[in-house]
């Protein structure tokens, strides 16, 4: 009982929805068929383009050096890191929650506050597929001035945000994320199980009785230490568990 | 076609990526899986949402709130109807267009097609997990503004 608690609590939109839709079904399917048929358009574009941005996030993960993100991205990166970043959205395709996993990890990387906003604003706004199509409906004038309006807009958010919020504020949120662990079987799995020794215990199964005793906490193993320097991701994404 | 130049780099940078190093390929294919793991029951939850909303709001009702008679009314309106909801540009677009013929005003249109993209209050969870509460909100808000803003330098420069 306490599981299921927990699991509906984790996915609260998802069960939201499917008592809505249930509802709805039988208050009249018409509304629901119609709620189905606008889902789905939604979900062909998210299975579409969110494969691609995980990849595309990982890797850069991965492989951009810090220094290089910092250096191009960072507080140091002055006006240009500022169109540089308005150029990354523009070019970009998918409807802003695409934007996020992209921008998280260049904010990991070093990229400031500031251009983080902007990467996110012009990734939703401004795009030159989108221009056209906006060109043809609403009139070419129409469109260029509503661009012409926002890229600079975009930009002085940028500079607002980076007064507002701090990139302190936002790692702090990340990884304060409580993590509560059940059982040592639970501590284990979450381990490289290689006992190598260097937190002082003898072996990962010790080591995890240790965290179920309160007396260290998993993040003092050693390698986890040194992959969560790589790869601030995985930090995450195992307190999310 | 966007999302197929997307596809490209993805894949071009894959294969990089396998060419130059297994290991640090594993790596990225680990942190995509908790990325996936993490955001896509979420996104399919908004989504889902974001469908119900739509498919129980008739057009009629969104064009009588965009229509508005009072410019100021009718651009906050339109602004609160952009933000709180996702509607495909395939669909925004036209309703724009006949919304414009009909007589809504130039300013009450480009708020409703600014916030529509740029604010996202209905993916604001979505956010939430990826940069925390306090970028989100300010960002929101700062990006609502904003987008008044937008709306009422179109409403001057071509009204």
């Amino acid at each position: 009982m306490k599981k299921l608690k927990k699991v509906i609590k984790n996915n609260k939109l998802i069960f939201l929805s499917i008592l809505l839709y249930g509802i709805t079904f039988f208050v009249s399917p018409q509304v629901f068929f119609k709620s189905v048929e606008m889902t789905k358009v939604f979900l062909i574009q998210m299975v579409e383009i969110m494969p691609p941005i995980f990849i595309i996030s990982s890797l850069i993960m991965v492989w951009i050096p810090t220094e290089v993100i910092t250096k191009t991205f960072g507080n140091e990166s002055g006006f240009k890191g500022k169109l540089l970043s308005v150029l990354i959205g523009g070019f970009s395709a998918g409807p802003i929650y695409a934007a996020f996993p992209v921008a998280q990890a260049l904010f990991y990387k070093g990229a400031s506050v500031a251009n983080t906003v902007i990467i996110l604003s012009s990734w939703a706004v401004i795009k030159i597929v989108m221009f056209m199509v906006e060109s043809n409906f609403l009139g070419i004038t129409f469109a260029s001035t509503r661009y012409a309006l926002t890229i600079p807009i975009i930009i002085i958010m940028g500079y607002l945000m980076e007064r507002l919020v701090s990139r302190e504020d936002i790692l702090k949120e990340l990884n304060n994320k409580k993590v509560e662990y059940k059982s040592v079987k639970d501590v284990l799995r979450e381990l490289p199980n290689m006992n190598c020794g260097a937190c002082g215990y003898k072996s990962c199964q010790d080591f995890a009785e240790g965290v179920m005793r309160g007396e260290v906490v998993i993040d003092d193993c050693a390698i986890r230490k040194r992959a969560k320097k790589t790869s601030p991701v995985l930090k995450e994404s195992h307190q999310e568990e | 076609m966007s999302t197929v130049i997307l596809v490209i780099i993805a894949a071009g940078f894959f294969g990089f990526s396998i060419f130059k190093s297994k290991e640090k390929t594993k790596e990225s294919l680990k942190i995509s899986k908790n990325l996936l793991a993490t955001t896509f029951v979420e996104i399919i939850g908004v989504m889902a949402l974001v469908g119900w909303v739509l498919a129980i709001i008739p057009p009629s009702l969104i064009k009588q709130w965009l229509g508005n008679s009072n410019e100021f009314i009718s651009i906050l309106l339109s602004a609160t109807i952009g933000t709180v909801t996702i509607i495909p540009a395939f669909i925004a677009f036209p309703l724009s267009q006949t919304l414009l013929k009909s007589g809504a005003s130039i300013a009450a249109i480009a708020a409703f097609i600014t916030t529509l993209t740029m604010v996202g209050f209905a993916t604001m969870p979505i956010e939430f997990k990826f940069f925390g509460k306090k970028f989100t909100l300010h960002r929101l808000w700062i990006s609502f503004s904003a987008a008044i803003l937008i709306a009422l330098l179109m409403g001057v420069i071509l009204g």
